[in-house]
């Protein structure tokens, strides 16, 4: 008791300044406190986003084609899965863990909730707000086929596979999400994508696009060859000049200028490009400065063994420039999956931002001023995903910085 | 010595104490510029097999400059470099052989730090060598066990002491079964009671008959070890002798100099 007194008297009331500050801010932080906690649990009308809650997900994908996402969550649930236990199994066989260290042991699970309670707290939440067992199912199989495919993962790492045998296992692996876009996407077109899974579509390719480009960009910057230097310093410039909402809105406009309407993509397919454009000559610059956070030590060091330029690069100075620059690289990818929200804005895509203002207009919540809670819905949903992938980056940076100088 | 000698008279001076050797490294009116700078004046200096030459001389003196030269860390300006029979030219195939058959120990170790010891060791052999990842582990264990440090392989370089640090990279040079080892002030940046392990690593590396050229300022490695002694000054050799000769009775006044600073 004392030491709580000592405690809040030495942090919160030690002069007559931090008391009046103290109470002023506290007082503050009360009412904010208590208009939240109102409005989630008292004021709040929530029921719109009870009966929009499908919309809100997967926009107007058609009713008789939903047991299609549902089949893709599932498989790619396994597919994670398999992915996790594949690459422990590898990392078994060489060496890097024992198998112990792969037993199940409840800290390893309480290690796993502790890092994923938020994203499935969000899951448990949104299986409460629906009406129908179909959700529940397809989570319920999604944990199971994750299970599995953890299982089974190590068994198929630790094969001594002949050379073939990788390159086809690697090739599954390549194909199965390919595979799950087009079994989606054929039920609806380019287009049918909306909510918050179009703004998850649309980022994870990004992402997925962005990163090696902007490594090539990075790396073309540091060239020794000055025309392959000049394009790519170019590119980067041009691109960081302009604004992405312009470039969206360009991506939308002017390419009829150049293609004729049969023949340009998809909606969806040309926002995957500004972003992946735009966010790779972002990356190129963060690449960029940690490349140069290398010692040149390194480098000499690797060229007197003998390792060819490409191989310089490519197992001693990326591997440590990439890892040197982590929190920017994540942040520059949040930023840009927030960013999805501009696709929306920009080229009429159903996103998650564009259903949470459509359904405020709809006959049973017209003029009722719904706005706040549609968007407070929606912030949650993007919070969610970005604090995970902050938090996420924090423990890959730390994992790896187990050789840090 | 300098301008007087012609480079065979510098080369005789080893073999007339240590027996005819095949020449390993010739170095020949080799110039370096940096800038307007010349860090390197008409060198010439050859090194026979299983020779241990150790350079000394003054900070800024050219010695590092030189043996970088020697593996292309830094391009010569003029003159010729021979590494056991190979020219060092713009060939990219020629430099990557030239350091395939050099090792190098640098003043700072820069071992890589992402990877683990017995992976900075093996890493060469691996890529460059397309040895076996088993054959290379039993290599590496094995260099490992020659610097006296093999229960360190699984730890990562930021782990280990500066003198281990140092024994590593020893051992990584020595991965890629080198004909000539080059040492750049191996032990200026390790603590004092560290320098003896590096040392006594180097000095059996030199008795199993392996051609090293040192840069150094253990002035009792030099005299214990050195089949001759390089001495530069401002980008020239001044003075080359047995290490007889050269601390009992040097003959030009700047090399006098120099050892009644340092001694």
């Amino acid at each position: 008791m004392s030491t709580t007194r000592t405690w809040l008297r030495h942090n919160l009331f030690r002069t007559r300044r931090d008391t009046v500050l103290t109470v002023v801010f506290g007082l503050l932080a009360l009412w904010l406190l208590y208009k939240t906690f109102r409005f989630i649990f008292v004021t709040g009308r929530w029921s719109i986003i009870e009966v929009n809650l499908q919309l809100l997900m997967i926009g107007r994908y058609p009713e008789a084609h939903v047991l299609r996402l549902a089949v893709t969550v599932v498989v790619l649930a396994l597919w994670g899965g398999l992915l996790a236990g594949f690459i422990r199994g590898r990392q078994v066989r060489s060496g890097r863990m024992t198998a112990a260290d792969s037993k199940l042991s409840r800290a390893r699970v309480t290690d796993l909730v502790e890092r994923l309670w938020i994203p499935l707290a969000l899951v448990v939440l949104l299986l409460m707000l629906t009406s129908t067992p179909g959700p529940w199912i397809m989570v319920g199989l999604a944990v199971a086929a994750a299970l599995v495919g953890r299982l089974v993962g190590p068994f198929v790492g630790r094969l001594r596979l002949p050379p073939i045998g990788s390159l086809l296992v690697v090739f599954v692996f390549g194909a199965i999400p390919v595979v799950l876009y087009f079994y989606v996407v054929t039920a609806v077109g380019f287009d049918g994508w909306g909510g918050f899974m179009l703004n998850l579509f649309l980022a994870v390719c990004s992402i997925i696009l962005c990163y090696p480009l902007g490594v090539l960009l990075a790396l073309g910057r540091r060239s020794g060859l000055p025309l392959v230097r000049l394009v790519c310093t170019t590119y980067i410039e041009v691109i960081r000049g302009a604004p992405l909402f312009v470039l969206l809105l360009l991506a939308n406009v002017a390419l009829g200028f150049f293609v004729p309407d049969s023949l340009a993509p998809a909606t969806s397919t040309r926002a995957i490009v500004v972003f992946t454009f735009f966010t790779a000559a972002y990356m190129a610059e963060i690449i960029r400065g940690g490349l140069q956070s290398v010692p040149r030590g390194q480098i000499e060091a690797a060229k007197a063994v003998g390792l060819s330029p490409i191989r310089q690069t490519g197992y001693i100075v990326l591997p440590q420039a990439l890892r040197n620059v982590i929190p920017a690289q994540i942040g520059q990818l949040i930023s840009l999956f927030k960013d999805t929200t501009l696709a929306g804005i920009a080229m009429g895509l159903f996103d998650l931002l564009q259903v949470s203002g459509a359904i405020t207009s709809q006959e049973d919540f017209r003029g009722q001023g719904l706005i706040a809670e549609t968007l407070t819905f929606a912030a949650l949903m993007f919070w969610v995903v970005s604090y995970t992938m902050s938090r996420e980056s924090q423990r890959l940076e730390k994992r790896l910085g187990v050789g840090i100088r | 010595m300098t301008e007087q000698h012609d480079d065979a008279a510098v080369f005789d001076d080893a073999t007339a104490m240590t027996g005819t050797r095949d020449v390993m490294i010739e170095i020949e009116h080799v110039d370096k510029f940096f800038g307007d700078f010349q860090a390197l004046k008409d060198i010439n200096l050859k090194v026979g097999a299983q020779e241990v030459v150790v350079v000394i001389g003054p900070s800024g003196s050219g010695k590092s400059t030189l043996i970088r030269c020697i593996n292309r860390l830094e391009e010569h300006d003029g003159g010729r470099i021979v590494v056991d029979g190979t020219e060092l030219s713009n060939d990219i195939r020629n430099i990557q052989e030239i350091r395939r058959e050099t090792g190098m120990v640098f003043q700072s170790f820069n071992l890589f730090p992402h990877l683990t010891v017995l992976d900075n060791i093996t890493l060469a052999p691996r890529k460059v060598r397309r040895m076996p990842k088993a054959k290379a582990e039993e290599l590496g264990m094995e260099l490992l066990e020659m610097v006296k440090i093999p229960e360190q392989a699984g730890k990562y370089p930021g782990q280990m002491s500066g003198g281990q640090q140092q024994r590593v990279a020893i051992a990584r040079a020595l991965a890629m079964n080198p004909k000539v080892m080059l040492f750049d002030e191996p032990t200026s940046a390790l603590d004092p009671e560290m320098i003896g392990e590096v040392l006594d690593t180097m000095k059996e590396l030199a008795r199993s008959g392996m051609t090293m050229i040192v840069v150094t300022h253990e002035m009792g490695f030099a005299r214990e070890v050195a089949d001759r002694v390089v001495f530069m000054a401002d980008g020239q050799i001044v003075e080359v002798g047995t290490p007889e000769h050269f601390f009992e009775s040097p003959r030009e006044d700047r090399t006098k100099l120099f050892l009644s600073q340092i001694l």
